[in-house]
């Protein structure tokens, strides 16, 4: 049985679609919908293709941060001058999915609502607390990240809603790093990732931020308070206490459990060691200023050095 | 079934396609066989194509989204094209299964970094796979590219 192909023109339509079909699907970018569907393991009666929906790639500086509308492709975010100047973490991580023609196809909505505990793009945005705006025919609705991975393979998406927008705040001053490590090809899967940032706690001290990705059963956030004056090795190991309790790794051909335990805290000390090294001494509470035009370009060539 | 225009290498062609007919079949049955089928679920890059001048694995692309789509396939490139020469130079391919796909990365990295330096190559051509191995020709051959360019823009300043 092949699922019904619906190419709607504007979002009221591709949401009554959403609502009046049996056991729709939306397809943004096609690429995990269309394995799946080679695979033989998806099943929808209808598929509500919203490439021909106005305004849903727009990415566009909002007064806090950015918003980064469904369509948006995840190599945009990865080269985009704005979410280089705004949210550096998320432009690089961005950039570690996959690689560059899925990156080129793979859309920011449809990658959150696939809910894959291994995903990369979650771990930055769990630090970087965003809001995902999802749309039905009543009306929209925003979720915290935090509280939308809500089980294995599961999502706050509720029947008839589709993910519309990921609003997404400046990156606070502070150091960040991102670690991915893969036990089979580079671009495969991770067995364990790890998105780190440390910024201020707003009484001169720290917060180490974490998000895991393929730890878990769903990606998972937690933050620790640490002094300011904190050595490198403190703070790897008060990262490592506050990770522990929450990696939980399924074994598979990537790895048994304690395989990708071990390989989790490796993920944890390497990217709170990167990401402590990166924060200045001095960390004022002042936001990120916007970069001018020949700090963008020099972020453009750090980013393509890695 | 749906009409559409598919602008392949600058020539228009009028196709009537069904709704989950893949951009990848729809090409071969054109006659661009440059276009392989490898693995299937876009992690190899044999079926790669160039839209609009970004790369697309076709096995995974439904032709009926590419309507009025300018699309690159490896054997619409010109006969001298620079970075077939420069693979054909640094003997990169044995077999060439997976060669069309090597060269419209390196057609696309090289448009957006003329620079790129062995790692950024390296990082660019992540997700094609080649199973004779000649990975070490190819980064050659497009380092090659981005010199023989360099060079050919300091001869003829714009």
């Amino acid at each position: 049985m092949t699922a019904t192909l619906h190419r709607p023109r504007d979002l009221g339509t591709a949401l009554d679609l959403l609502a009046g079909t049996a056991d729709p699907m939306v397809y943004g970018g096609g690429t995990a919908v269309q394995i799946l569907l080679k695979q033989g393991v998806l099943f929808a009666s209808d598929l509500v293709d919203i490439a021909g929906v106005p305004g849903l790639d727009d990415l566009v500086a909002t007064p806090g941060g950015l918003r980064a509308g469904t369509m948006v492709t995840l190599r945009r975010m990865e080269t985009d001058p704005l979410v280089h100047d705004r949210a550096p973490l998320l432009a690089h991580v961005y950039g570690r999915v996959a690689n560059p023609r899925v990156r080129n196809t793979a859309s920011v909505g449809g990658n959150i609502a696939h809910g894959d505990y291994r995903l990369d793009p979650p771990t930055a945005l769990l630090v970087l607390d965003a809001r995902v705006e999802l749309s039905s025919a009543a009306g929209a609705r925003h979720v915290p990240i935090r509280e939308f991975f809500t089980g294995f393979q599961e999502t706050a998406v509720r029947r008839g809603e589709m993910v519309t927008a990921i609003d997404v705040p400046t990156q606070p001053l502070g150091g960040a790093a991102f670690t991915k490590l893969s036990s089979l090809a580079a671009n495969d899967w991770p067995a364990a990732s790890a998105a780190v940032l440390v910024t201020s706690s707003g009484s001169g001290g720290r917060e180490i931020r974490i998000g895991l990705g393929a730890l878990a059963p769903t990606p998972v956030h937690v933050a620790v308070p640490m002094p300011a004056d904190a050595s490198e090795d403190d703070a790897a190991d008060a990262a490592l206490a506050a990770a522990e309790p929450l990696i939980d790794p399924l074994p598979d051909v990537r790895g048994g459990v304690a395989h990708k335990r071990r390989l989790g805290r490796v993920a944890v000390a390497d990217a709170t060691r990167a990401a402590w090294a990166d924060t200045p001494r001095e960390l004022r509470d002042t936001p990120r200023e916007e970069a001018s035009d020949d700090r963008r370009l020099t972020l453009r060539r750090l980013r393509r050095r890695q | 079934m749906t009409d559409i225009d598919l602008q392949v290498n600058g020539e228009r062609r009028a196709v009537r396609v069904g709704d989950d007919d893949l951009l990848l079949d729809v090409l071969r049955e054109l006659g661009h066989t440059s276009v392989r089928e490898g693995c299937g679920v876009g992690a190899c890059g044999a079926c790669t194509v160039l839209a609009d001048g970004y790369s697309v694995s076709s096995c995974l692309a439904r032709a009926v989204r590419y309507d009025g789509v300018a699309i690159t396939t490896a054997d619409g490139l010109p006969e001298n094209d620079d970075v077939v020469e420069e693979f054909v130079a640094a003997r990169a391919m044995q077999c060439g299964y997976c060669i069309p796909g090597f060269v419209l990365m390196g057609h696309e990295l090289l448009a957006e970094n003329p620079d790129a330096t062995a790692a950024e190559i390296d990082a660019h051509l992540e997700g094609n796979i080649c199973r004779c191995g000649t990975y070490l020709e190819i980064r050659t051959a497009l380092q090659n590219v981005a010199a023989r360019r360099r060079h050919d823009t300091v001869k003829e300043p714009a």
